[in-house]
């Protein structure tokens, strides 16, 4: 029993952590709370699919602000939206941050601009990636452990 | 470089936190029991956008189809499938939002449709309501906008 309250007591810091160094919103919390018997891993594939839809949008990106010929802002726009989107959907707050700022610089056609977002967005993908990783393996030594994942507050 | 927070004193931070995440827990994932059947379309080319929202949907007992562009959406409608709902983003995908929902209006579907988009500005707003939604969300989508639709729908 001690094995599994120490482990819950780390999730439980760890999520408040998170929440509080604005890496995730509100919204990562109604996700958990939609989480259920009948859907055990839901925020786990949630998060899958989310990070596989970053790097695309984020090879996109690159892509288009690469090109020497001239860059086609709109596109970069259409994929710094849609990430807009997705992070927001997911909690993803840092995240999404970066991409209102994104925006600014595309609308001003800031082609330096972009690509120091460009390099953010990277940055905080990259981190919020590593930490709910950290945070799922949390949950899955609960689970083995005989424990039941705490109700984030 | 992570963008820089608001800043101000740690302290007073951490109370406005605190008393913030109290009082918005109460409004977390609100309870609602349907008494009826409802479906729902969900149209968004978006995948975790469009996977969130249906899971959030069927959450709450609705049946939902997802779509991932306007012209699929159109010809989904135009074949005859009847939905109590439809979510829709403004920016899509072949046909875009405003058009697609412009033509589901236009095929004489009465049903209630809300728009549901990243953009935030008023005009994005004023032209997604002429194009013929209901309502108009800012992503993402929640249950407090969300469970008082539903309840409309069921007839509560």
């Amino acid at each position: 029993m001690d094995v599994v309250n120490q482990l819950q007591r780390q999730f439980i810091d760890y999520s408040a952590s998170l929440h509080r160094e604005g890496f995730l919103d509100d919204q990562f919390t109604q996700l958990q709370k939609l989480q259920d018997d009948n859907s055990p891993d839901f925020v786990v594939e949630v998060a899958s699919l989310f990070f596989e839809d970053c790097e695309k949008l984020i090879n996109n990106m690159a892509r288009a602000l690469e090109q020497q010929q001239g860059v086609d802002f709109r596109q970069v726009d259409a994929s710094v939206h849609q990430l807009k989107g997705s992070s927001s959907s997911i909690g993803a707050m840092r995240v999404k941050d970066v991409c209102v700022a994104f925006r600014s610089f595309c609308e001003a056609q800031n082609r330096e601009g972009c690509l120091r977002c460009l390099q953010q967005v990277t940055h905080e993908y990259s981190l919020l990636k590593n930490k709910l990783q950290t945070l799922f393996r949390l949950q899955q030594q609960i689970l083995a452990a005989g424990g039941s994942i705490p109700v984030v507050e | 470089m992570a963008p820089t927070l608001p800043s101000s004193d740690q302290a007073s931070d951490q109370d406005n936190w605190d008393n913030g995440r109290l009082a918005r827990k109460r409004q977390l994932l609100i309870e609602i029991v349907l008494r009826n059947r409802l479906t729902a379309l969900v149209v968004d080319g978006d995948t975790t956008c469009r996977v969130l929202e249906q899971l959030l949907l069927r959450s709450y007992g609705v049946q939902t189809q997802g779509v991932d562009n306007g012209r699929d959406a159109v010809a989904l409608i135009a074949s005859g499938v009847k939905f109590d709902l439809i979510i829709i983003d403004m920016i899509l995908p072949v046909l875009n939002g405003l058009e697609a929902t412009r033509q589901i209006r236009d095929m004489g579907v009465h049903c209630k449709m809300l728009g549901v988009t990243i953009c935030s500005g008023e005009s994005e707003r004023q032209a997604f309501l002429a194009a013929g939604v209901d309502v108009f969300i800012e992503k993402p989508l929640d249950p407090e906008h969300l469970v008082p639709i539903l309840r409309e729908l069921d007839g509560q």
